[in-house]
């Protein structure tokens, strides 16, 4: 009989690939998904033998720790400051509260309380903070400094927080603030840079926090301002116009907020930073100097990624939530079951959608497409993103009640 | 007859360039090839000269047999062209055309020569056969093969000329010199090695593909497909670069299915193969080769020459007879040719079994001879065990058993009957689909094999079609509503087929022979002298399974993966069962989907919901097991070899392993036999316990499990009582209004998500009670054994996995000995001991004490025992509840029956080791301290070691708060045995402080008022106390811990894995490597296969140096229990264990304690560190490679640096009470 305890010895783990090629697109898409909290995958063993002891507490840990020496990219350039100011102000008046990440040596912080903003710094590196509070001495309390990691809020691993992790909640405890009603506007905006090296990982994350409603976002409709490669903010903005970037990234991001590219910057107008070895001292010595804006260039280890990252440049953009996002049938309900869709259907992007259908709805697929108005013929690129929106309401909707999709929460590593 | 020859000279030249040959030439070809062959020996002088061009032409025949080939691709059409193409050439090279062979390295064999003139002469004598043999010995083939098996090719394509030129001319003057000629003039060729690159890494890919290539060849054998087996061999012999992947075990694969059939001319294409790969011919080669002129009936000149070139090449022509695994048929015709040339020859028998005794001097008592010894025997008699032995046979012939559930039987209503008629209805239809599938696939695997590639064809055909589908409905039966991964079913598919091939197949020989072995165990029989099961069994006779070859692992999940993909394409279900208005239309019942997990994506085959309700309508009541996975009915056969024990029929090893893993095997199979006796032996004894069902419990737990069941008592609940039912995701009504937030809506998803993770999890652990309950209903008035094996380092467990006594409370307490001892004047005192153990309640008192505490609440006790359910329940607030009710209802039985001393008790009473891990290193260190708390010296309360460490970390701390370290302070007051006990116990199986700590913060989060901020550093403190403390108690553990630790380091930087041998002898080795990858690509999807077992890896240095430890702990504990059980058999007792706990009869627990007791201080009072080292050095530092030298040097200073022990006086241990209680 077959036991649905009785596994695979442990000692072979196994794991399951689609053909290849495609593989290295996901590896990258979901890698951030790797420390998923030792809860979850407990409860996932029941059903897999997949997930065994390397998905663990550890990993989370060690991850999490070795993420301090992660490079981060700083604005050091005034003039850059002044550009993003005079964007981030629009028409609106002064006063306006700014939430910056990791505003590092702080020079978009001084244009923007020079501006008349109010800003809220999180800074996840700890050498920064004392200089950022300096700063905030002569606005009477226009800067507020918090040693918190934007991109890391709400952590998967239930276990211990501590900063520069945090939870929404507790940030947002902190600043007193109040969850605003998703029709409403947002009091805040958010500024930052992307993460280097984990920029794919992060705007999954913010994917999946919108659509959930969860962490920033279940305080609002938080806009985000955030510079990105270009490389990243070409895909996202792509569609089948351009069907060499188009991903189901872009379709998410599309489908949930509205792009804006503000403005593209050459890299070389950034700085980077790691915290390692020799570079720490160096800081010390230029904090102690107090020459904090003179800030060069250095590369722990210099390798080719850096240098390419180098030569690209960083487009400015502004995601918007939209208003009416979760007023049709998607909804942070059923989120999940549109993002695996799309996961699935973008795995083989060049095959007919005809041919992913069946492995995601028992609904007769024939009879789907001609509901969506679509040729039969027609390949996964070849779908808008509202294309993409349209097939899942109608699968959704219809009115075979029994079993509208194959998708089951267990097989999506999702689950909190 | 011209014409002809000119028409199809073309042809004629392809063969001779590339030559292709047919199956079977007749007889008559042979008289046209003796007129050529003498014509071609007058010619011979002619080329003489010709042979020193032969190099420079070399190239020119490449290029013109590349051309042919091209041509022959392109069919006949194009045969005009390859005419003229010869033809036209043929003038030009006429004059310097090279003779086939290669003259170079032709010394040893007689001139072989040739001329264009002959080669232009045998091209057209074989168009001639070609022309003669068509008619006559083709067709009548066409007509009852499958087209693929007429593409079958016999006649090899060699790749040394000179080879290949031999064979052509042999071929050619058969009749003159016959083929045996030929045999004895290949056997003097010298073997060759092709250029072969030895190069590391390749070779250890190659390793993968061997074993694949081998199993492919022998499941050929198995299955009666010799000739396409022959075919595959000869398509990647005849490809070079394959070549590397050929070893002689696969030639001779080969021939010996050929010598078998007495084809001796197939059996010299394999030599002539052999040969040409460069292989010398080994013991195997010979006796195929030999057993084939012993069919054939050949005369003696042949074989004499046979025999003495077998000399030459070292090998004894006894060693034919003892060293070659023959059955006793091949054998017969083995020594018939053989006695042709030496008619005086007669095998040996098998050299006497050498002074077969086990040179451990742990064992020697139990090898001494005494005839006073008795051992213990059934109760049953003779007849009755033949009886269940028939019972047995049944059930593994049949493969599968039928069980029944204990699930509630749902009311019979129209519903479910018509449920139950569509799932028959469909059911019959699938198998004939499956069926039509089925043979649809092996056509075109079978199509694939005849291409020459590695196909599944053999595999396909292992079990006849009608099982295959069985299997394959029985797999989409349990298929649950979610789903299962593609990998783990094909993983598991292909296990099940690899199960389910029976390799023996003696079942008379078996019959009579375990009759015999019978009289040993019955009631009522005599054995001449008291001995072992496995003395008696050998004593029988010899003849025993042959190893069996594992598969490898991705053989297995390939062949699972198409057998998956066959019930994926052919399973199909009327849509009307979902939408009963809609025109019905075929749908799948099965889709693949794929799940997203982190990086990966998994492929998952999942029912349609519309099936997964009908089977939940249906409701039906039969559960299927392999007949493996069910106990046996009869005495498990004894264990004589690490492959042959266990089952009847069905193949078991000694030590499991993950299948495709050879390497424990492979150190199992070279160990003198004697060593593993120890092991055998227990095992045996082990498996030879009779139990029965305890019939009362299993009342008891099937009302509840049928009703709501009881999740505090281990009985998981019903679906119905789960928070959701899992099917679907449908929210409650009312509540995705768009008016509700987006964060409400998300808060649901969330919500159901939780609740659906907990009505799975309910459904698993149901299911796992499900088939141990049905088994145990099923078993409920029979007796039964639990064949016994052993994990890699010496740990036994039953074979059957689902209903045997190694599982939760719940589980033991459903088995009872069945075999029942009379109390005697103590039994019942022990019952009572046992009884107040199995409440926990008095863990720290002495033996008195409990009993006394047991009389007091001897109320209680007959109370629960006679209202289990609606007296006062006393027995539920036991540890262990279910087995203390068992105890309880025991005890009432005896205290009502008239003498309690002779009163017939069949419970087993537990004697437990108190943190058994710790006493070996306390032993092994002789930490005295250490050995005190852990119960290794007498004492009158029995000693916690928990306590005593929580005692010493908080006299650190109070050394330390006194010194102001804040930490401390905070802690005071919360040091207490809980919150350390859990890293104590895991320290010996090599808890680090990473773990440690996050043990130790659990625990401290669980007390309410600890400062919960101060939990990090807290329990960062904690562990480094709690480290400290061992250290201080257990000095000498630790020492030696690290000294396993850094050894296996090295022995693993060294690029080896840890190997050592248990003090019983048991060889062990740390599976531990690197992980390897392999992909199986194609069909529904590819799969990733990585191992971490491969031997040809690198050893995960990690893995294995943390290991080491607690796996050397284990060896030493599994040791010990072996030890105790085989001394306990010697004077008569019943026992069994789980690892560190103890069972036997009330009546015996005495002389169990001191057996155990005794045989724990005989083995440490072995130098059992300093043989370990002796060892290590042995096996590791013997041979030095420049590369490693230099940890090599380390490691051998490591080794011979023993870490100093304590002055622990190991006598105590016989005295001390609570060492096992």
């Amino acid at each position: 009989m077959w036991v649905p305890g009785a596994r695979i010895p442990s000692r072979l783990t196994v794991s399951a690939f689609t053909r290849a090629g495609r593989f290295c697109v996901l590896n990258s898409v979901a890698a951030r998904w790797k420390d998923v909290p030792a809860e979850n995958c407990r409860g996932l063993y029941d059903f897999h033998p997949l997930l065994e002891s390397d998905v663990g507490f550890v990993k989370s840990s060690s991850r999490l720790y070795k993420s301090r020496s992660e490079t981060k990219r700083y604005v050091t350039s005034p003039r850059l400051a002044e550009t993003m100011v005079r964007m981030l102000r629009g028409k609106r008046k002064a006063g306006q509260l700014i939430l910056e990440c990791n505003p590092g040596p702080g020079v978009l912080t001084r244009a923007l309380l020079e501006s008349g903003a109010r800003v809220v710094a999180l800074e996840s590196d700890k050498t920064f903070i004392p200089e950022l509070k300096s700063l905030g001495d002569s606005v009477n309390g226009r800067l507020e400094v918090i040693y918190c990691d934007f991109f890391k809020l709400d952590p998967r691993s239930h276990g211990t927080v501590t900063p520069p992790v945090m939870t929404s909640d507790m940030l947002f405890q902190y600043l007193g603030m109040k969850a605003h009603p998703w029709k409403k506007g947002f009091p805040l905006k958010v500024v930052g840079i992307l993460p280097v090296k984990t920029e794919r990982n992060t705007l999954w994350k913010i994917l999946h926090d919108l659509y959930s409603c969860s962490s920033v976002y279940k305080y609002g409709r938080a806009e985000l301002n955030l510079f990105i490669s270009e490389k990243e903010c070409r895909k996202l903005t792509a569609n089948p116009q351009t069907p060499g970037l188009y991903q189901s990234l872009s379709v998410l991001g599309q489908i949930a907020c509205g792009i804006k590219v503000l403005c593209t910057e050459p890299s070389s107008s950034f700085d980077m930073y790691t915290i390692k070895g020799q570079l720490e001292r160096q800081r010390h010595r230029y904090t102690k100097t107090g020459r904090s804006c003179l800030l060069i260039l250095y590369f722990f280890k210099p390798n080719k990624n850096y240098k390419e990252s180098l030569e690209h440049n960083l487009c400015f953009i502004q995601l918007t939530p939209h208003r009416n996002l979760f007023s049709g049938t998607l909804t942070p309900f059923n989120y999940d079951v549109f993002f695996h869709m799309l996961r699935q259907c973008f795995m083989k992007r060049n095959a007919k959608l005809i041919d992913h259908l069946p492995s995601l709805s028992p609904i007769d697929a024939v009879h789907i497409l001609k509901q969506i108005k679509k040729h039969k013929d027609v390949r996964v690129i070849d779908m808008y993103p509202e294309d993409f929106q349209r097939l899942f309401e109608t699968i959704e909707c219809s009115k075979d009640d029994s079993c509208k999709w194959l998708y089951d929460e267990f097989m999506e590593d999702t689950l909190s | 007859m011209s014409a002809l020859r000119c028409g199809c000279r073309a042809a004629g030249l392809r063969r001779a360039l590339w030559p292709k040959g047919h199956p079977g030439l007749l007889v008559e070809e042979g008289a046209l090839g003796g007129v050529w062959g003498r014509k071609r020996s007058l010619s011979a002088n002619a080329c003489e000269q010709d042979r020193r061009k032969d190099c420079g032409h070399a190239e020119l025949l490449e290029v013109l047999e590349a051309r042919v080939r091209q041509l022959q691709a392109e069919g006949t059409a194009e045969e005009v062209t390859v005419k003229r193409v010869a033809m036209a050439q043929a003038p030009e090279t006429g004059g310097i055309w090279p003779p086939r062979q290669a003259p170079v390295g032709a010394e040893g064999a007689a001139p072989e020569l040739s001329s264009h003139w002959v080669q232009k002469l045998d091209k057209d004598q074989q168009l001639i056969e070609k022309h003669w043999q068509q008619p006559e010995g083709k067709q009548p083939k066409t007509v009852e093969k499958p087209t693929w098996e007429k593409r079958l090719r016999m006649e090899p394509r060699l790749l040394s000329r000179k080879l290949a030129g031999q064979l052509q001319q042999w071929e050619r003057k058969r009749p003159q010199s016959p083929w045996e000629e030929q045999l004895a003039r290949l056997l003097q060729e010298a073997p060759k090695r092709l250029s072969r690159e030895a190069d590391e890494g390749s070779e250890s890919r190659l390793e993968g593909q061997r074993q694949k290539f081998l199993a492919f060849l022998e499941c050929c054998m198995l299955t009666g497909h010799l000739t396409l087996a022959h075919h595959v061999l000869v398509a990647q012999h005849s490809r070079a670069p394959q070549q590397q992947l050929l070893t002689l075990p696969m030639y001779n694969t080969v021939m010996l299915g050929w010598a078998r059939q007495g084809s001796f001319k197939e059996l010299m294409y394999v030599f002539f193969m052999l040969k040409d790969a460069g292989l010398a011919p080994d013991l195997l080669s010979y006796a195929a080769a030999l057993q084939c002129m012993g069919r054939l009936d050949q005369d003696a000149s042949t074989i004499q020459r046979c025999l003495k070139q077998m000399e030459q090449d070292g090998l004894s022509l006894q060693g034919l007879f003892s060293a070659v695994p023959l059955s006793t048929e091949e054998r017969a015709e083995l020594l018939r040719a053989v006695r042709k040339a030496r008619p005086a020859f007669s095998p040996q028998p098998p050299p006497p079994p050498p002074p077969q005794v086990n040179t451990s001097p742990l064992l020697q008592e139990i090898y001494a001879k005494d005839p006073s010894v008795s051992y213990p025997r059934l109760h049953l008699s003779l007849k009755e065990l033949q009886g269940l032995f028939r019972q047995q046979l049944g059930v593994e012939m049949a493969t599968t058993v039928t069980v029944e559930s204990v699930e509630k039987a749902p009311l019979l209503t129209k519903e479910v009957l018509q449920a139950r008629k569509t799932l028959a209805a469909l059911r019959a239809e699938w198998e004939s689909v499956l069926s039509l599938e089925l043979q649809k696939t092996k056509e075109s695997e079978a199509r694939a094999a005849a291409e020459g590639r590695l196909s599944l064809f053999p595999y396909l055909c292992l079990l006849s079609e009608k099982d295959l589908v069985g299997l394959l409905l029985q797999t989409l039966q349990a298929l649950p509503p979610h789903g299962e991964s593609l990998l783990f079913l094909a993983h598991e598919l292909g296990l099940r087929v690899l199960k389910r091939k029976r390799l023996r197949n003696q079942v008379e020989e078996l019959e009579q022979r375990y009759s015999e072995y019978l009289h040993l165990l019955a009631s009522d029989t005599q054995v001449a002298e008291p001995c072992l099961p496995r003395q008696h069994w050998e004593a029988l006779g010899m003849p025993e399974a042959p190893l069996e070859q594992p598969w490898p692992v991705s053989v297995l999940v390939q062949l699972g993966k198409q057998l998956a993909e066959v019930l994926v394409r052919a399973v199909q279900m009327p849509s009307s069962l979902t939408a009963p208005r809609g025109p019905s239309t075929l749908i799948p019942v099965l889709y693949h989907v794929y799940a997203f997990r982190s990086f990966r994506q998994i492929g998952i085959l999942k029912p349609h919901p519309a099936f997964t309700q009908l089977q939940e309508t249906a409701a039906e009541r039969t559960l299927i097991f392999e007949s493996t996975e069910v106990p046996m009915l009869c005495p498990p056969l004894p264990w004589t070899s690490p492959h042959s024990g266990a089952f009847l029929l069905s193949p078991t090893k000694m030590m499991r392993s993950l299948e495709g893993t050879q390497q424990h095997q492979l150190l199992l199979e070279r160990c003198p036999p004697a060593e593993l006796h120890g092991a055998l032996d227990a095992l045996t004894q082990l498996g030879n316990c009779a139990w029965r069902v305890n019939g009362r419990v299993l009342d008891l737990v099937l009302d509840l499990f049928r009703d709501k069941g009881c999740p505090r008592l281990g009985v998981p609940a019903p679906p119905t009582e789960a928070p959701r039912s899992p099917e679907g995701r449908q929210a409650p009504k009312g509540r995705l209004l768009p008016e509700a937030s987006p964060a409400d809506k998300a808060e649901m998803r969330r919500e159901l998500a939780r609740r659906l993770k907990v009505a799975r999890e309910m459904q698993s652990l149901r299911a796992d009670a499900l088939y141990r309950l049905s088994l145990a209903q099923h078993l409920r008035n029979h007796i039964f054994w639990l064949p016994h094996n052993m994990d890699f380092r010496g740990r036994t467990y039953p074979c059957s996995p689902h209903f045997n006594h190694l599982g939760s409370d719940l589980a033991r307490a459903l088995l009872e000995f069945a075999q029942g001892r009379p109390l005697g004047p103590n039994g019942l005192d022990w019952l009572k001991i046992h009884l107040v153990n199995l409440t926990g309640f008095k863990k720290r008192e002495s033996l008195q004490a409990r009993r006394d505490y047991a009389d007091a609440v001897m109320e209680d006790i007959l109370d629960s025992a006679e209202r289990p359910m609606t007296g006062r329940k006393w027995w539920m607030e036991a540890d262990e509840p279910w087995q203390a009710l068992a105890c309880c209802m025991e005890i009432a039985q005896v205290v009502h029956s008239p003498d309690p001393t002779t009163y017939i008790s069949h419970f087993p009473v537990h004697q437990d080791g108190s943190c058994n891990g710790l006493q070996h290193y306390a032993a092994l260190g002789r930490d005295s301290t250490g050995a005190a708390s852990v119960n290794l010296s007498p004492s009158d309360l029995p000693q916690d070691v928990y306590s005593e460490v929580a005692a010493q970390v908080e006299v650190f701390r109070r050394q330390d708060a006194k010194q102001g370290v804040r930490v401390a302070q905070v802690l005071e007051g919360f040091i207490s045995r809980k919150v350390v006990k859990q890293t104590v116990m895991t320290v010996v199986y090599g808890v680090t402080r990473y773990g440690g700590r996050l043990q130790i913060e659990k625990r401290l989060r669980e007390l309410e008022d600890f400062p919960q901020e101060f939990v990090w550093e807290a329990s960062h403190y904690l562990v480094r106390q709690v480290f400290n403390s061992l250290q201080e108690m257990f000095s000498g553990t630790r020492s030696i811990q690290r000294w396993l630790t850094e050894s296996a380091r090295l022995i693993s930087l060294t690029g080896s894995a840890v190997e050592w041998i248990t003090p019983l002898g048991v060889p062990v080795i740390q599976p531990y490597h690197r992980d390897s990858k392999v992909m199986i690509k194609g069909g529904l999807q590819s799969l990733t296969l990585s191992s971490s077992v491969d031997t040809n890896q690198k050893p995960n240095t990690l893995k294995q140096k943390n290991g080491f430890p607690p796996n050397f702990i284990h060896s030493l504990d599994s040791t010990h229990m072996m030890l105790t059980a085989l001394h306990c058999y010697r004077k008569g007792l019943t026992f069994v264990s789980v690892h560190d706990c103890f069972w036997t009869h009330a009546a015996d627990v005495e002389v169990m304690n001191q057996v155990c007791r005794e045989q724990f201080v005989r083995l440490h009072s072995q130098p059992i560190l300093q043989d370990l080292s002796r060892f290590l050095i042995k096996r590791f530092c013997s041979s030095s490679r420049t590369s490693k030298s230099l940890w090599v040097s380390r490691l051998k200073d490591t080794l011979l640096s023993v870490p100093p022990t304590g002055t622990f006086d190991l006598e105590q241990v016989k005295r001390s009470t609570f060492f096992f209680s």
